[in-house]
């Protein structure tokens, strides 16, 4: 059965919660991509905690969003501007920009895992085109990815949601989901973690806002302390996540 | 293997809008200048040669040394000192089959003060490594002085078998003078393909007065940054997986981690990343001729060849 998009804005508000929710079943919390290592060198410390993770939400949350804007774009008007080429291309190319192999086998893995959840809700066109694309045989040196951000993207616009709305969850999520990381990995109880998130809202909103005017071709990140540390998770010798 | 991606889909192209901007821009240019380098292998030597070059002021390379390993060493030499504002420089050099090549600088790059008018000093470099081939690009550290705006743009192509060393330093600026992330911004783009499919994609823009560099996410207490990119396109991912912990030892055995940190990765195919943050430039330097060494002993079974330079 084909799936429609949602009928009401309260609909669309709620399926929207759901999908950015830490709890899908997706894998998101067993990656940390790098914070592990961070931690475990002394690198990163509760009292860093809040700037540390602006700094992400302004290098690589904007990389993402802008990314996740661009998948949505790919996907509204009911799929008409879908293109698989320009799709697989813009996954590769986000691939590519990932220093740390983890960090692309942890994004590639939420990415097509968050598709195919969304596709067992629904017939979603675009995002069983996007699926099968990727299911298809590809050279073993050149596999063909979903990043994590462009599939959320793609599926904010398959279901008609709102773009600002789309782009502001992806970024939360993501946020989310590192926090959660540093609650297993340092001593950051309930209130504090919720305190921090609370005050990164303003700076994924205004990340959100930036990226509405970036090209892809701007796209820039600069968190080499983060990148460090996911290049070098694979040495740890004790890990409680994959990257 | 066919290129994956056309030009033309490429995200790489410039809009419509972006180019009429920069021609708008052009007449207020200082110097726009290019240096074309071609290189070949040539039989009857056994060595590579320069065989090509068109050559504009300020850029200059004054002649092409033999290393004793069949490859060919040349000095970069910008005469003007540095880049100002404004300034376009356009750099190409095209390997050509089984030719082995050295390019280094004669000294640092250093990015003037620009003037509150003036466009970024920018620098374009494309590069084309063809079937065999290999390119050790190793040049001296960049430094932006205080109030320099900088842009970068470097896109390198590698055919079948071909290989590539490529490091680059980014410098605080002037630390002699106490002159530390002084510089306004610098953005560095770079795209390397592998038979037409991207395999690294670096994406930079710092600028110190916005996004503060010493933030943990950036940079922390550590001052300098640098990318190695070690490419042979051909080996199997194990292989390079090999590599990675290989030169993961070798990095252990570098700066204690108060001093450096080392990070070492595969890319998608074909490659390994290795980024260095460090306190120190000569800790940077010093470790990434360590892992070259150590790459280029597995990757080609010789010995990496320092260039020789007077400083």
């Amino acid at each position: 059965m084909r799936a429609s998009p949602p009928a009401s804005p309260a609909l669309a508000y709620l399926q929207l919660l759901h999908l950015a929710d830490s709890a899908l079943p997706i894998g998101a919390l067993a990656h940390s991509f790098g914070l592990e290592t961070l931690v475990s060198r002394g690198l990163l410390k509760v009292s860093d905690l809040e700037n540390f993770l602006r700094g992400c939400v302004e290098e690589s949350g904007m990389a993402e969003a802008t990314f996740c804007r661009e998948a949505f774009h790919l996907a509204s008007n009911r799929g008409k501007n879908f293109s698989v080429e320009r799709w697989r291309h813009r996954n590769a190319s986000l691939s590519a920009m990932k220093p740390a192999r983890e960090t692309r086998s942890g994004s590639a893995a939420l990415g097509r895992n968050f598709l195919m959840a969304v596709s067992a809700l629904g017939d979603f066109p675009v995002i069983r085109s996007a699926l099968e694309d990727a299911n298809q045989p590809s050279n073993h040196q050149h596999p063909r990815v979903i990043e994590h951000s462009p599939a959320f993207g793609l599926v904010g616009g398959a279901l008609e949601f709102g773009e600002e709305s789309v782009v502001v969850a992806y970024l939360h999520q993501s946020v989310a989901s590192l926090v959660s990381a540093c609650q297993r990995l340092l001593p950051l109880g309930q209130t504090a973690a919720t305190q921090i998130l609370w005050n990164l809202k303003p700076s994924i909103i205004e990340t959100a806002k930036r990226s509405l005017a970036a090209h892809l071709d701007d796209v820039c990140c600069f968190n080499p302390l983060l990148d460090w540390g996911a290049m070098e998770h694979p040495a740890l010798g004790t890990r409680l996540f994959i990257s | 293997m066919g290129h994956a991606f056309s030009s033309a889909d490429s995200m790489l192209i410039l809009d419509e809008t972006t180019k009429q901007t920069h021609s708008a821009t052009h007449a207020a240019t200082r110097i726009n200048a290019s240096l074309n380098l071609n290189f070949e292998y040539d039989a009857a030597t056994g060595t590579a040669v320069l065989k090509a070059s068109s050559q504009e002021p300020p850029l200059k390379v004054v002649r092409a040394f033999i290393v004793e390993d069949g490859s060919v060493l040349v000095h970069v030499h910008n005469v003007s000192g540095g880049l100002l504002g404004g300034d376009q420089l356009a750099m190409s050099l095209e390997i050509g089959e089984s030719a082995h090549v050295q390019v280094t600088t004669t000294g640092a790059t250093r990015i003037y003060r620009s003037r509150a008018d003036a466009d970024p000093a920018t620098q374009r470099i494309d590069v084309r490594v063809a079937q065999n081939a290999c390119l050790e690009y190793l040049p001296d550290p960049l430094i932006p002085f205080a109030g320099s705006r900088f842009t970068q743009r470097t896109t390198i192509h590698l055919d079948a078998g071909a290989g590539l060393f490529w490091w680059e330093v980014l410098a605080p600026g002037r630390e002699a003078r106490g002159e530390l992330f002084a510089y306004d911004a610098v953005e560095m783009k770079t795209d390397i393909f592998a038979l037409g499919s991207p395999i690294a994609i670096e994406r930079v823009r710092v600028e110190p007065r916005l996004y503060p560099v010493a933030s943990p996410a950036r940079l922390g207490k550590y001052r300098y940054w640098a990318t190695f990119y070690i490419c042979r396109v051909g080996p199997e991912p194990g292989e390079w997986l090999a590599l990675e912990q290989h030169l993961r030892d070798v990095a252990r055995e570098l700066s204690p981690a108060a001093d450096a940190l080392w990070g070492i990765s595969t890319l998608p195919a074909h490659g390994i990343i290795c980024r260095c943050l460090a306190v120190c430039g000569r800790d940077a330097l010093a470790g990434l001729h360590k892992l070259w060494r150590a790459a280029k002993f597995t990757l080609y079974g010789t010995e990496a060849i320092p260039p020789r330079k007077v400083n």
